[in-house]
């Protein structure tokens, strides 16, 4: 091995190191530091004094019943956009696999929303969401749908609604294109194969093409769960948690605690307990799909 | 055989029915805000509302407020420093780690890599707290610079990821004949690697750039000046100013914003599809 002599030790740590360095001072250390933050008795107005204090954050956090809300907030808003997300993902996604023209075209204007910002997208909504807005007039005086106009932003699941609705306009470019990927690279056999036993275009979609992509829908059951964990801006911009925090999410309302009251300690402990648990989840979730695997 | 051609000729325009139906959906927001931005800012709360203005409404005065306030170009220059400085550091630091990890294979390196991709697991958000109180401590907190090395901690695992996939497929025959001519690492890295895995560069660029470009969170927490914001805190700030949204200004300036990026997004559309899919496929 002639060349492993020539490779220069102190000039592979020269090109690791300015990338280890930033990721470690602001990535890394922030990891390290909530966790004792979680466990110190400490707000926003007395950052240098910290006395220790166990697990009391963790036990404020769990008693508080604003805590659950949000909680469940934030379990329904990732178990309604994920799924829907991905389905509506995957079923435009095997439209475009089956045509020839403007399939490019349609791919670039269904992307356009996922390069939307959140804070425009999210405003745009709340327009169109307004009491006095462009949907209820429809719904109401062009429709007759509705008797008269609904405060959707005002209360706790249509405020919710409004930004998981937003939530799966946005991703659902993201999961087309990654479906319209992992399906063309599907076997053209297996469907011919499934042809002639007989199949359907529900059978060969079940037994073929489900079964082919499971590494994507992995990679974007795992991706979305954490993305859907970590929905702010849009709950910021559409509702604010209001009305009394019923439409905040853990991070809506972890920052609230944090940048409003103060309380370091109780958000860091949030933080922490829901960072830990979407690791587990995610591991989880890696060891469901290799199992159905074997 | 008829028949079967006909079945197809149904089975395509059902297809491109949903398919114009879907973009339909995907653009009516786009378009209302667009339409929005183009009526006289006394005609947004008219009744009954419209979705297209009158045509002879149709004015560009909230463009032309927008463009008279000098806090609009700050804002735009402050975002535009932000984003170039991000994905300008984070291509040179993603790149280099990418080339050692995925070239100089060791227990070491692999350890390394799969701690930077555990990191992915936590959202981004969950950490504000601790961060918050690093940029207190540096004196990072309402400067503009100080956004930058927080934005690239945050894309390095993605860089890194991207980069190195693309790195480890340069045959290593081109490395093992730089060896034998006596290049030295940091050679052989700006010099052979480094250009070769450019496309992969430029691809990770294109979404530090969406990520820089739109950051909200972090941004809101840390700068204060209005001088020092960046295009998402002063949109959104706007927004919350006045006890009447002026929904004309705001969504002028939101299509100024959108603009840049949806440019880069059509112009880059091919480095956007490998980069989106490389992470997904191999499952």
């Amino acid at each position: 091995m002639i060349t492993k002599s020539r490779i220069n030790r102190a000039q592979i740590t020269g090109l690791l190191l300015p990338g280890l360095l930033i990721f470690g001072m602001f990535t890394v250390y922030p990891i390290i530091r909530l966790f004792w933050m979680s466990l110190c008795d400490m707000s926003f107005s007395s950052m240098l004094i910290q006395p220790f204090a166990g697990i009391m954050n963790y036990r404020e956090v769990f008693h508080d019943s604003t805590f659950w809300t949000v909680f469940v907030n934030s379990i329904v808003y990732t178990l309604v956009t994920v799924p829907g997300q991905m389905a509506l993902g995957l079923f435009i996604a095997i439209l475009l696999n089956g045509i020839r023209r403007f399939s490019v075209t349609f791919r670039v204007i269904n992307y356009l929303p996922v390069v939307t910002s959140w804070v425009i997208a999210s405003l745009v909504f709340r327009y169109i969401f307004n009491t006095e807005g462009m949907l209820n007039y429809f719904l109401w005086k062009m429709l007759g749908i509705t008797s008269g106009n609904i405060r959707w932003l005002d209360t706790r699941w249509s405020g919710l609604s409004v930004a998981m609705i937003l939530g799966i306009w946005k991703g659902i470019g993201w999961n087309m294109v990654i479906f319209l990927a992992a399906l063309q690279q599907v076997p053209q056999d297996l469907y011919e194969a499934a042809e002639i036993d007989g199949c359907g275009a529900w059978k060969k979609f079940v037994n073929v093409t489900l079964p082919a992509i499971r590494g994507t829908i992995l990679f974007a059951l795992i991706e979305l769960t954490i993305g859907g964990f970590n929905v702010f801006t849009s709950i910021k911009m559409i509702t604010g948690g209001k009305p009394a925090h019923q439409t905040d999410t853990l991070l809506t309302w972890m920052y609230y605690k944090a940048f409003s009251t103060g309380k370091f300690g109780y958000a860091a402990a949030l933080s922490f307990v829901m960072a830990l648990s979407l690791g587990l989840l995610a591991i989880v979730q890696f060891r469901m799909m290799r199992n159905r695997d074997a | 055989m008829k028949s079967k051609n006909a079945a197809k000729i149904r089975a395509a325009v059902i297809r491109y029915l949903l398919l114009a139906l879907g973009t339909v959906i995907f653009t009516l927001p786009m378009i209302y805000m667009i339409s929005t931005s183009l009526r006289p800012n006394g005609a947004l709360y008219e009744y009954p509302p419209r979705f297209f203005p009158r045509w002879e409404a149709l004015t560009l005065e909230n463009y032309d407020y927008i463009l008279h306030q000098s806090k609009f170009y700050l804002n735009f220059l402050n975002s535009a420093i932000v984003s170039v400085s991000t994905i300008v550091a984070a291509a040179l630091v993603g790149s280099a780690m990418a080339f050692v990890l995925g070239k100089f294979k060791s227990k070491g390196t692999r350890l390394l890599f799969a701690f930077i991709i555990i990191t992915m697991i936590i959202p981004g958000t969950t950490m504000i707290v601790p961060q918050f109180e690093l940029a207190t401590r540096l004196g990072m907190v309402n400067q503009l610079w100080g956004l930058i090395p927080f934005y690239v901690a945050w894309v390095i695992p993605f860089s890194t990821f991207m980069i190195k996939g693309f790195m480890e497929n340069i045959p290593g025959e081109i490395m093992e004949a730089a060896w034998i001519d006596g290049a030295d690492v940091w050679t052989v890295y700006s010099k052979i690697a480094m250009p070769l895995a450019s496309p992969a560069i430029a691809s990770v660029s294109i979404f530090n750039f969406l990520t820089a470009w739109e950051e909200y969170p972090w941004a809101n927490t840390v700068i204060n000046d209005n001088s020092k914001r960046t295009l998402p805190i002063a949109i959104a700030g706007f927004f919350g100013q006045h006890q009447f949204t002026q929904w004309g200004y705001v969504f002028a300036m939101s299509v100024l914003t959108l603009i840049p990026v949806v440019l880069i997004f059509i112009l880059c559309q091919k480095f956007f599809v490998q980069g989106l899919t490389a992470g997904s496929v191999k499952g």
